[in-house]
């Protein structure tokens, strides 16, 4: 079952003095931290409020 | 009022919840959340699949790369190699890493004894049948002194370094005063090629295997890994803790443990894996006690991302 | 209540467990109305990834460890595997950012936390054994290296990142159900405490009502 993208072939890395990353890692990274603020910030979809149930 | 007894009010002010409540779904929530990510899971899977690379055989390194292989198993018998001078879980050859008075490595002992000249070299020769000349060589080799012995792997492993390979998988070496050990290694270099070396590394004393210490511990001292590995930029200093092969995304929530061999003093200490261990021993214990650490607990209360997050209660409460 | 049942070591833990979570605690139909974000939805995403990875290492589990290699419907559940692995880190990593920024561990809840950053440090050996057990040479590379970490440590002496069976066992039973025990803690204690409630804004804290505290336990919710 051959995939739609062949990720079997060399990486593209990022490089900066010591600190070198793979792009497809970075991408991950860079899509957490996007997810955690759009889950922030998008709205949330508000309902009723019950009283107190006490 | 002490900060202790402000602490107590403010456990007690959050313990429980007497504002009010919505109705609520737990099981069509968790149903949702399963197929959402069972869907996201196939639909990666059709995109990308996953990687596969073969592994190498010592029948492999032997083919493709017979100079390693004959200067990697001359090391193994002279007791030079990496594993030979390993230290314990292996041998007793060093005391292994250290971090001041701690030796957990020496103190845990030698669990998995191997011997390099005897489990990769000796025994494999020994194993092959119907070769007088190749036995008479091993006796001849076991039977010298050790001075002897050090003298002719000592000349061999100077010379392997000019040693070209051959069309037939051989490797000719220049002339020169080595005893039996041409005729060893040629023996164990056509033993490997054959697929005989896999078999004799991976047996014990009973038949079914699992354990792959040793022909794994044999092709790390060589370059047959390590080669490949770099390639795919997996070797410690290319930040490879973090990577996989391919173009696939790795292991990225190693990025803290494999930054620390980046920079001094890890990158240059002998002792570099027990350090990075030791610190990251200690700050995932950290992370566990972080209710309990003064100043990292409060940077949530300092920097009020909070206030975003519950912006609607604040709203609908506070106005 | 009869005189043996109140003695017994079965009534004892029986009324101790319906007492900390009776059934309406255990599985609520009603939430604080403070949980109203989408930062909330990481911890049931973490389970529903942990529950896709269970699903698919039992496929591979059932048809043993080389299956994979050699047909397509076994690389497709490799697959399946190894991206909901990627995908229970990367969630259980933003909810761990979402109750870090919320200092989810107020108001007794202490244990919350330990047992979720607990998972996370159980979950990276239990991958560790998984990407070791692949018989490749991705797994043959990653043992040969962090070998070195484990023996530097002395856990080399007892764990042998080389010895496939080992790791195998580790993978398939004892790290899973390590992990899983933990997971089930965690959410149990959840149920127990509930959601962390909001701080307190001191500016405008004269103007609201002071929360009371009442010995009643309160129905609570909460889906992260």
């Amino acid at each position: 079952m051959a995939a739609v993208f062949n990720l079997n072939h060399h990486a593209q890395y990022v490089h900066w003095h010591f600190f070198q990353m793979s792009v497809s890692n970075i991408l991950v990274i860079v899509a957490m931290v996007v997810v955690f603020f759009a889950a922030i910030f998008i709205p949330f979809p508000s309902h009723g409020v019950n009283a107190d149930s006490s | 009022m002490t900060r202790r007894e402000r602490r107590a009010l403010d456990t007690e002010a959050y313990r429980e919840w007497n504002g009010g409540y919505r109705s609520y779904d737990l099981v069509k929530e968790a149903s949702i959340a399963l197929g959402l990510i069972l869907a996201l899971c196939v639909v990666l899977t059709i995109l990308f699949s996953s990687p596969d690379e073969k592994p190498s055989t010592v029948q492999s390194w032997a083919r493709s790369d017979p100079v390693d292989f004959v200067t990697t198993a001359t090391t193994e018998l002279d007791g030079s190699s990496g594993t030979a001078g390993y230290g314990p879980p292996y041998n007793h050859a060093s005391g292994g890493q250290h971090v001041w008075f701690i030796h957990l490595q020496k103190w845990l002992g030698v669990s998995h004894p191997v011997d390099t000249a005897k489990d990769f070299v000796l025994a494999p020769l020994r194993s092959i049948a119907g070769q007088p000349a190749l036995q008479a060589a091993v006796t001849a080799y076991e039977s010298a002194s050790a001075k002897q012995q050090t003298a002719w792997t000592g000349a061999y492993e100077k010379n392997l370094t000019k040693a070209t390979a051959g069309a037939n998988g051989s490797i000719s070496v220049p002339d020169g005063g080595y005893g039996p050990l041409p005729t060893m290694m040629s023996g164990l270099l056509r033993f490997a090629q054959g697929g005989g070396l896999d078999g004799v590394l991976l047996t014990s004393p009973q038949f079914y295997q699992t354990d792959y210490t040793k022909p794994l511990l044999f092709m790390a001292d060589g370059s047959v890994l390590s080669d490949r590995a770099h390639a795919e930029h997996l070797l410690g200093r290319q930040w490879g803790i973090m990577n996989e092969t391919g173009s696939y995304p790795g292991q990225v929530w190693l990025w803290l443990y494999t930054f620390w061999y980046q920079i001094k003093p890890f990158s240059t200490s002998a002792n570099a894996d027990i350090l990075v261990m030791g610190l990251m021993g200690v700050l995932s214990l950290a992370l566990v006690l972080i209710p309990f650490i003064p100043g990292i607990r409060d940077v949530p209360r300092w920097i009020p991302l909070y206030r975003l997050i519950w912006r609607d209660h604040y709203r609908s409460v506070y106005g | 209540m009869s005189v043996a049942e109140d003695r017994s070591w079965t009534g004892r833990l029986r009324r101790r467990a319906v007492g900390a979570l009776p059934p309406e605690k255990l599985l609520p139909d009603k939430q604080p109305s403070y949980v109203s974000s989408w930062i909330y939805v990481f911890g049931v995403l973490s389970l529903s990834c942990l529950a896709v990875i269970i699903g698919s290492g039992t496929i591979l589990a059932l048809k043993g460890p080389g299956w994979w290699h050699f047909t397509g419907v076994g690389h497709f559940f490799n697959s399946i595997h190894l991206w909901s692995v990627e995908l229970f880190f990367f969630f259980m990593v933003v909810h761990l950012w979402g109750k870090y920024w919320m200092a989810a561990w107020r108001g007794g809840r202490a244990r919350v936390w330990i047992t979720g950053a607990v998972t996370f440090l159980v979950a990276i050996p239990c991958a560790l054994t998984g990407y070791v057990s692949q018989q490749n040479f991705d797994a043959q590379w990653i043992s040969t290296q962090a070998k070195d970490a484990m023996n530097s440590a002395g856990i080399g002496a007892f764990f042998n990142l080389l010895n496939f069976g080992q790791m195998y066992s580790y993978h398939v039973l004892l790290l899973p159900s390590a992990v899983v025990a933990i997971v089930v803690a965690h959410i149990l204690l959840v149920r127990k405490h509930g959601v962390v409630p909001p701080f307190e804004l001191q500016a405008t804290a004269a103007k609201a009502p002071e929360p009371t505290a009442t010995a009643e336990s309160v129905e609570q919710e909460t889906p992260a």
